[in-house]
């Protein structure tokens, strides 16, 4: 089974050198990755590793310095900054640790946040953001305003955005460093549930528990993966 | 297109969750455009009345008179000039090759009474032949006088569009009798009211009457000019060789100053057309200032604005929305603000030429309630609206470049 599986994102060689001045700083040195269709993975790493900086590649917010970077066969490196975001608006589901939704709007107008940068009308625009709520159980949420949510609800608000345009992969930036345990559990478990049903995970954390859940470790140093199991 | 309205809609919104602000900033552009209107309606229906007077006046005639039509007005140089004198015409008329009619016209001011009713008006003597050579206005009620009633020095008058309705409550003039200079004379015709004003005062206030009758009843000391009538395309042509037949009727010598002098429409237009361009040039200055100030303020409220949100922008640039999204919101938002400000300019404006409007209409002073006319269109209000939207594009596009060259990682990272 595992061999049968595709690879969705090819990253070879990859650095990301800040030229600051005099210092040259190598966020990322000569760092090859590979994940394939329904991974569950963990990335692990010190404040000042690098993993921010693959983060930020892996969900196209960045392009390298050198090396290539290929998502779904397509070569991201190449891309101009329109490309980008129709990669972003499509195929990743960002999930960040302070949920950054959009105060003034309630739950469906924020999980339609990403459809309306798609060509989608307003009707299906709703119709999937409410579909998207329903998955993470908010349906008797769907017009809260943020500020009327718990941090657990918030999150899970969030996951849903990154669902609603059904993408390849799904980024989570610390997503429980917010929460209370109880809540981060939730989260966690919904995870796990994500993973089952086919999805794509890609989990930035810096706590074990959180790390263990995942199918595959992977840990970073000084711009190196260290650790890949 | 469908992506642009979406995102156009979203920089609206944002208007209200920061209405104060958005109101506070775009009053600056409500008293911009308010300056604007007011200097636009006030030149254009200036410049409308002066048509119509200059209609009046005729292009296509040419006037004899003691003194220049001029605003910067020498009075004291021309008020020993010799009176025009009838006996000038018949020379013009025996000499000129360009002018095809001609008529005398004398005007003396005089109280005119009707049973208890009294009124200063200006009285006119002319030839019969001026009921063909008016210009703006005609005999629409009742008829003019004949040549036999000119040789007979019949004390027959026709009253201006407006004479009437003081004198006569809205009854016929025609067969009333009025007091002239305490004589009484028979009303036989009644002018359209045109609303204009010549150099020598309203149409709409006028008595005429033959010349005869106007130097038998009234006074022979007068002041006199003659009426000719000329192809408009030789007027400067007809001007000199009329200048020159005077001097030879005058017997003036070639060293001697014209003492008499030779008016038409288009001197006034030029002494008008620097007027108009003083108020104009005015008005610029003014409106520009105004202008440029409202614009640097919603330049300011979107630079806090962008500031405000750049987390959004951040998370919006990482949901998928391309720099020209961002642009767009943002150049929307500024528009959008440009918008309510006008808005509200073209209501204060609207509401002011409302009341200024009924307000000139109570006080009729010789007609001149329907001569300032502040008019309003449609179409100036359309433009005042582009003006509104040029100046929130123009205003907006430093901010909402900012905002859409932000770079998403550094926007999400911010506070």
């Amino acid at each position: 089974m595992t061999k049968s599986r595709r690879e969705i994102i090819g990253i070879k060689s990859v650095s990301k050198i800040y030229n600051l001045g005099d210092t040259i700083v190598k966020a990322l040195d000569n760092v090859s990755l590979s994940i394939n269709e329904n991974d569950y993975i963990s990335i692990m790493g010190p404040s000042g590793s690098g993993k921010s900086t693959l983060m930020n590649i892996i969900g196209c917010l960045d392009v390298p310095t050198k090396g290539t970077y290929k998502f779904n066969n397509e070569k991201i490196s190449d891309m101009n900054d329109n490309q980008l975001a129709n990669i972003r608006n499509e195929k990743i589901g960002f999930v960040f640790q302070t949920f950054n939704l959009l105060p003034k709007l309630n739950s469906i107008q924020n999980v339609e946040v990403p459809l309306v940068y798609s060509s989608l009308g307003r009707a299906e625009r709703s119709l999937k953001a409410k579909e998207a709520l329903k998955i993470v159980g908010l349906e008797d949420r769907m017009s809260h305003k943020p500020n009327e949510l718990s941090g657990g609800q918030r999150q899970r608000v969030a996951i849903a955005r990154a669902l609603v345009n059904e993408p390849s992969i799904i980024l989570a930036d610390e997503p429980t460093g917010n929460l209370d345990s109880k809540s981060g559990t939730e989260i966690l478990n919904f995870f796990d549930s994500l993973h089952k049903a086919g999805n794509t995970l890609i989990i930035v954390t810096h706590e074990d528990s959180v790390a263990k859940r995942a199918k595959r470790r992977i840990e970073i140093f000084d711009g190196k993966i260290t650790l890949d199991e | 297109m469908n992506k642009i309205i979406k995102n156009i809609l979203i920089g609206f919104s944002a208007i209200r969750s920061s209405f104060t602000r958005v109101f506070l900033t775009s009053i600056g552009l409500t008293i911009g455009i308010f300056t604007v209107s007011i200097v636009t309606a006030a030149v254009s229906s200036v410049d409308r009345e002066f048509a119509k007077s200059i209609q009046s006046i005729g292009n296509d005639k040419i006037y004899v008179g003691r003194m220049p039509w001029s605003f910067e007005f020498d009075w004291w140089n021309y008020r020993n000039r010799p009176e025009i004198k009838e006996e000038s015409l018949d020379y013009i008329n025996q000499y000129s090759e360009y002018v095809t009619q001609s008529s005398m016209k004398q005007n003396y001011w005089t109280k005119a009474t009707y049973e208890n009713k009294a009124s200063w008006l200006q009285m006119n003597g002319v030839y019969p032949n001026y009921n063909d050579m008016m210009t703006g206005t005609k005999v629409v009620n009742g008829r003019f006088f004949s040549e036999n009633e000119w040789k007979l020095q019949r004390r027959v008058a026709i009253i201006g569009g407006s004479v009437g309705e003081g004198f006569f409550d809205g009854e016929d003039p025609i067969g009333k009798k009025i007091r002239l200079g305490g004589v009484s004379f028979e009303v036989i015709g009644e002018l359209e009211k045109t609303g204009s004003f010549t150099p020598t005062g309203s149409l709409d206030q006028v008595i005429i009457m033959p010349t005869t009758t106007f130097q038998r009843i009234l006074t022979r000391w007068t002041w006199n000019e003659f009426v000719l009538q000329i192809d408009p395309n030789n007027r400067e042509k007809a001007k000199e060789e009329v200048r020159m037949i005077m001097r030879v009727a005058r017997k003036l010598k070639p060293d001697e100053e014209d003492n008499f002098a030779v008016n038409s429409a288009d001197a006034f237009t030029k002494q008008f057309n620097q007027m108009k361009i003083a108020i104009a040039g005015m008005g610029l200055l003014v409106t520009s200032i105004s202008l440029i100030v409202s614009g640097i303020g919603i330049m300011n409220v979107m630079f806090v604005s962008v500031r405000e949100r750049t987390k959004e922008i951040g998370l919006r640039k990482a949901m998928g929305a391309t720099n020209s999204d961002i642009l767009t919101q943002f150049l929307s938002e500024a528009i959008a603000i440009a918008i309510i400000g006008g808005t509200m300019g073209i209501l204060l404006i609207r509401t002011t030429l409302y009341f200024i409007g009924s307000a000139i209409a109570n006080i009729d002073i010789n007609g001149m309630g329907s001569a300032i006319d502040l008019q309003m269109d449609l179409l100036l209000t359309f433009y005042t609206f582009m003006v509104c939207v040029f100046l929130g594009l123009i205003a907006g596009m430093v901010p909402a470049r900012t905002a859409a060259k932000l770079n998403p990682i550094d926007a999400l990272r911010h506070e």
